[in-house]
């Protein structure tokens, strides 16, 4: 059996099997004839008259009861096996009939252990019964299954199993039961993951386009890859693979499967797997000005400095990955600011979860003693434990140092309004160093870049050929993109061009995924401005109030989402006005972050500001002129109903007595509860009216300006 | 790899495909504004008679249905309520004595009476339930046996699974007892015991992790650790990931980038890489991008339909996949109709229509169903496919 043509050893037999096939074929017959007489009459409804008409039916029956009745009495008739045996071949969906053939085999087999060859018997008619229920649907579930489940009582022949599934996979190269069946196999046996990759090998070349086959290389070699066996070594077995689905690529490039695959060889040529820090703040060998709540005193200086009610300052981290396990253990630092010594550290993310690409902790300070400088110094990753939620270890260990500067402290705190037109003198790039406020691309030095590069170059030579297609060009682009992450500056500022005209096109000639390209441009966009000091700098401002807070200036960009966060941890005032903007995900990571513009956006509701929540330096917030309340659509109706939904509550699940309107303006509530506004503009949306107004002024108790008006003083 | 260079038998069924579909496409563009009228319409009264006369009695070829009778009560009964109407006394009467028939005394509901009970045809039970309404149907479930029936099925020692490197998760769900172990398990499970309110840390613990094993490179979800993405698994992987609060954890960048590349040049969804466009696929892709886009974006954004072309598939479904016969969709124009696709087709459409609707009691806008309103459909609920407002009766009823 097992798909393998059996050879008759003699006529006698030959004829056996010959009138036995006759007789089955007659008994079958018979069976689906009587089956189809009686018609499906009323399939639900009338199932009591299906009792009497469908034979299937009353198999399943009967071998229902008989499953029921085998748990009672722990004995299996050999009818019922056989009735099984006949219902299967007809609807191998009938999973109840594989578990009344599971529990009898175990029944039986219990009791034959002593001997191997009725052992083996027994489970050989299991596959053969699989085997004619596959042909009947080789979708079906429960065939494969099963089939798993034999193969585990340890009844295995690896040439057999393959040998069936080539005949399957011949019959439908894509079936994905197939597919999974055949890695089962594989992985019980242990068969050769070479072998399995020749296998691939010759499905490609049978038909390039059956992306199964491509899928599973993928597979196979990252496995290999992973551990390294023999001569499966990066530098040499990923140039290889380009080359290989380079033929299928241009042998036609409308088909899918090689793009999808070099995609993948893309990202394993570029993304390392142990997590990285990307940047922090403060960098490493800069000087940090910190002030009490009234800001520096001399107000001449030029200095951009940090200034807290409560007398600490951010200490933020920014790991390429999510990772998980940042604490005082795996993160030491020597200061000489007191009373830091049992330092928490959180990750900044909306999820719930332990892990995330940012880190903050919060280092106190007094200014009693002013004009003293700090030194900090922190080491990171020297005890493990830091570890990326796919389990690989940070294990490159950083050391970096700075110093805190802590200023005089002025008496009586600044309640003026913030306007976004005037206090902003341009950037003076000789008085204040950039290079001090902001972490630069550092490549990453364990990884062999040469190798890399040289694919990838290779690699952008050739696509230049294709780039009139839509995935051409796309390609291109994630080629360029990737080109730039592994090179300096002067190649990236060449290739960050081209990706944004890449793209641009890309939104005129394929309008239907328009706002996915979209995304990516702006992506490449916010990359060229951050890229270096020179194009930051254009950017840069300082306003003019006491502490000469950094200001960053987006606007205008139509920008439509938020991107290379980690080279602006140091901006304090941001303008993102004037954008098409419709979240704020990803300023989080933002910790100094005071006063954000985000007027003349796209935003639709509160909850598209929830990151915000983090940001707990925020005072002054501009959201005026977006589309909030427009759309009273409330989206997370799909995800959950207004978690405040009960109006009997008084209390929020924080125990904070709510305010009478929360319940109409929750996604408001849940977002505005956790900020520390003083000034808050929400004029021209629709949700802005007296009532939203005394609602903001019961949830925000320290506002001070609400709409350019004064509502408290 | 010389031979390469000749066509593939899948790049050949690929323009039998475009063929069809796109000759539909011409002869529709050469009509008259009449004709164009009538070629759309989903004429209701015909899809209502096909899918009645399905509820009633269905040919012998559904026999290799046996096992999943519950899916075809679901896929009638939504189709039914999609197209805003809803069965009579009797009928559903019927149903709710027949689906109690297949309901197992100790939990879930089996694929027919005395069949032992599974998760899949549980979820198409109590879907089905859901969507006719009222207490009797509701309060047919037996929510206590149902919660022990879920955690009978989530298996903690993985059973055989676990000799195998590539399945090592110990809290897994299987589908029936010494069934079969993927996502489906896992979307079916949770779904149930979300509606009926008896989900519990203990049913969704270890959940998440296996889910983000399951999903590859490419940004989609296989049915299994090692599988290839597909449609239907993504969609059950991304519903279960929110259902349990933990979406976060999936790529949703990579997830979005793989859905919005399945919507092929027909304007129709494949459900896997270079696969044939499949009617069914407009429900679970569709679904997957507007899924992710609320998520992602915390507001249906205007600018989120231009990751598909909503539009796009939306004229697929009502020209090129009506049955010729007047009633029922199909999987692509070459297939005859079927209820499963019927019934995914109009959820497909329904969510096109609805996706960017202002709120959930402003109708869609005109531009955005195809044929005019007499075309409308009702809005589902995107994580259980259950009409809204069945949804919105179902949780009144359990949560309070």
């Amino acid at each position: 059996m097992h798909g393998r043509p059996r050879k008759a050893s003699n006529p006698e037999d030959e004829e056996a099997s010959a009138a036995k096939a006759v007789k089955l074929r007659v008994l079958q017959s018979q069976f689906m004839s009587n089956h189809h007489d009686k018609m499906y009459n009323s399939l639900f409804f009338c199932y009591r008259n299906l009792m009497i008409g469908s034979v299937s039916f009353r198999l399943l029956i009967i071998c229902c009861l008989l499953d029921v009745l085998g748990f009672w009495a722990s004995s299996y008739t050999k009818e019922a096996i056989e009735l099984s045996t006949k219902l299967l071949e007809i609807n191998p969906e009938a999973y109840t009939a594989w578990n009344y053939r599971k529990l009898a085999v175990e029944d039986t087999l219990s009791r034959i252990e002593s001997d191997p060859d009725l052992f083996k018997s027994v489970l050989d008619e299991e596959l053969r019964v699989v085997e004619s229920a596959l042909k009947q649907n080789f979708k079906s579930y429960g065939a494969w299954h099963h089939r798993k489940w034999v193969l585990s009582k340890g009844h295995s022949s690896t040439g057999n199993e393959l040998q069936l599934l080539d005949k399957f996979q011949r019959l439908d190269s894509r079936n994905f039961h197939a597919w999974n069946y055949r890695r089962f196999v594989v992985e019980l046996t242990n068969r050769s993951k070479q072998d399995e990759l020749q296998y691939t090998d010759d499905m490609i070349s049978r038909d390039f386009s059956n992306y199964s086959a491509w899928h599973n290389r993928s597979v196979l070699l990252s496995s290999l890859l992973a551990r390294n066996a023999d001569g499966f070594v990066p530098n040499q077995k990923i140039p290889e693979e380009y080359r290989f689905v380079r033929d299928a690529i241009f042998t036609d490039e409308d088909d899918q499967s090689g793009w999808f695959y070099h995609l993948w060889l893309l990202d394993q040529t570029v993304n390392v797997e142990t997590p990285l820090l990307t940047s922090s703040w403060p960098s490493h060998g800069s000087r940090v000005n910190l002030s009490g709540s009234g800001g520096l005193n001399d107000s001449s200086s030029k200095l951009p400095s940090f200034c807290s009610e409560s007398g600490s300052f951010p200490l933020i981290l920014y790991f390429d990955q999510d990772v998980g396990g940042v604490s005082s253990s795996t993160v030491t630092i020597d200061s000489e600011l007191k009373g830091n010594e049992d330092l928490v550290w959180e990750p900044v993310s909306n999820k719930s979860s332990e892990v995330s690409c940012v880190w903050v902790t919060r280092l106190k300070y007094t200014s009693t003693e002013p004009q003293k400088e700090y030194k900090v110094k922190l080491r990171i990753g020297n005890s493990p434990g830091i570890v990326s939620s796919r389990g690989c270890n940070f294990s490159s260990p950083y050391e970096f140092v700075f110093t805190a500067h802590v200023h005089d402290n002025v008496e009586g705190s600044q309640e003026g309004i913030v306007s976004w037109t005037d206090g902003f003198s341009n950037w003076d790039a000789q008085s204040v160093d950039l290079k001090s406020l902001v972490t630069f691309d550092q490549l990453n030095a364990h990884m062999d870049l040469n190798w890399r590069q040289e694919a990838i170059a290779e690699e952008i030579d050739l696509f230049r050929l294709l780039s009139d297609s839509k995935i051409g060009k796309l390609t291109l682009a994630r080629l360029l993109v990737a080109e730039a992450m592994i090179s300096d500056d002067a190649i990236k500022g060449v290739n960050y061009k081209e990706i944004l005209k890449l793209y641009n096109d890309l939104m005129a000639l394929d309008s239907s995924h328009y706002q996915y390209y979209k995304d990516e441009h702006t992506v490449a966009l916010l990359h060229t401005v951050t890229s270096s000091t020179e194009s930051l700098s254009r950017h840069l401002f300082q306003y003019s109030d006491m502490n000469n807070s950094v200001c960053l200036r987006l606007n205008k960009l139509s920008l439509s989402r938020i991107a290379s966060v980690e080279k602006l941890l140091f901006v304090q005032m941001l303008d993102l006005s004037h954008n098409e903007l419709h979240s704020t995900e990803g300023l989080e990571a933002m910790q100094l972050l005071s006063y954000l513009n985000l007027s003349h956006n796209r935003i639709r509701s509160f909850s598209a500001l929830d990151s915000l929540r983090h940001v707990k330096q925020l005072r002054v917030l501009d959201v005026s002129h977006n589309h909030i309340g427009k759309h009273s659509v409330d989206t997370t109706r799909y995800l959950c109903s207004s978690p405040l939904s009960n109006s009997e509550w008084t209390q929020d699940e924080a125990g904070r007595q709510m305010p009478s309107l929360a319940t109409k303006y929750w996604d408001a509530y849940f977002v505005l509860r956790d900020l520390n506004l003083k000034q808050l503009d929400i004029s021209g949306n629709v949700i802005a009216g007296d009532e939203f107004s005394s609602f903001v002024t019961q949830v925000v108790p320290k506002l001070v300006w609400l709409d350019g008006q004064k509502v408290r003083s | 790899m010389e031979e390469l260079s000749r066509i593939t038998v899948s790049q050949r069924e690929q323009f039998l495909v475009e063929n069809d579909v796109f000759g539909i496409y011409s002869c529709f563009n050469a009509s008259d504004f009449a004709s164009q009228k009538f070629l759309v319409e989903i004429q209701r009264d015909k899809q209502l008679d096909y899918l009645m006369d399905g509820l009633r009695k269905l040919s012998p070829s559904f026999s290799s249905l046996d096992a999943n009778r519950p899916w075809i009560c679901y896929w009638i009964l939504h189709s039914i309520a999609l197209l805003g109407d809803s069965v009579d006394d009797e009928l559903e009467n019927n149903t709710i004595d027949f689906l109690g028939r297949c309901q197992d005394s100790d939990g879930g509901y089996g694929g027919g009476p005395g069949q032992l009970p599974h998760l899949a045809t549980t979820y198409a039970a109590v879907n089905a339930l859901v969507t006719l309404g009222g207490d009797k149907a509701l309060s047919s479930i037996n929510r206590e046996k149902m919660s022990c029936f879920l955690r009978r099925m989530k298996d903690t020692n993985g059973g055989f699974s676990i000799a195998l490197q590539i399945l090592t998760y110990s809290l897994i769900i299987r589908m029936h007892d010494m069934g079969e172990i993927d996502i489906r398990a896992c979307y079916t499970a949770i779904s149930v015991a979300s509606i009926l309110n008896i989900m519990d840390d203990e049913l969704t613990r270890g959940l998440g992790d296996y889910i983000l094993s399951c999903q590859t490179y490419e940004g989609g979800i296989g049915g299994e650790p090692g599988s290839e993405a597909h449609g239907g698994y993504t969609y059950c992987g991304l519903a279960t990931m929110i259902l349990i609060n933990e979406v976060d954890r999936l790529n949703l960048d990579s997830l979005m980038n793989w859905v919005v590349h399945r919507q092929g040049v027909e304007m129709g969804f494949q459900g896997r890489t270079n696969k044939l466009v499949d009617g069914c696929y407009t429900f679970w892709q569709i679904q997957g991008i507007v899924t992710e886009s609320i998520i992602h974006l915390p507001t249906l954004t205007g600018g989120c339909n231009q990751y598909l072309t909503a539009s796009g598939c939306r004229d697929m479904c009502s020209c090129a996949l009506r049955s010729v016969h007047g009633g029922g969709f199909r999987d692509k124009p070459s297939k005859s109709r079927d209820f499963y696709h019927t019934c995914y087709c109009l959820s497909g459409l329904s969510v096109a229509q609805h996706a960017w609707s202002k709120d959930e009691d402003t109708p869609p806008l005109t531009r955005d169903i195809l044929g005019g309103y007499a075309n409308h459909l009702e809005p589902v609920h995107l994580l259980h496919n259950v009409v809204m407002d069945q949804y919105n009766e179902a949780i009144e009823f359990f949560f309070h």
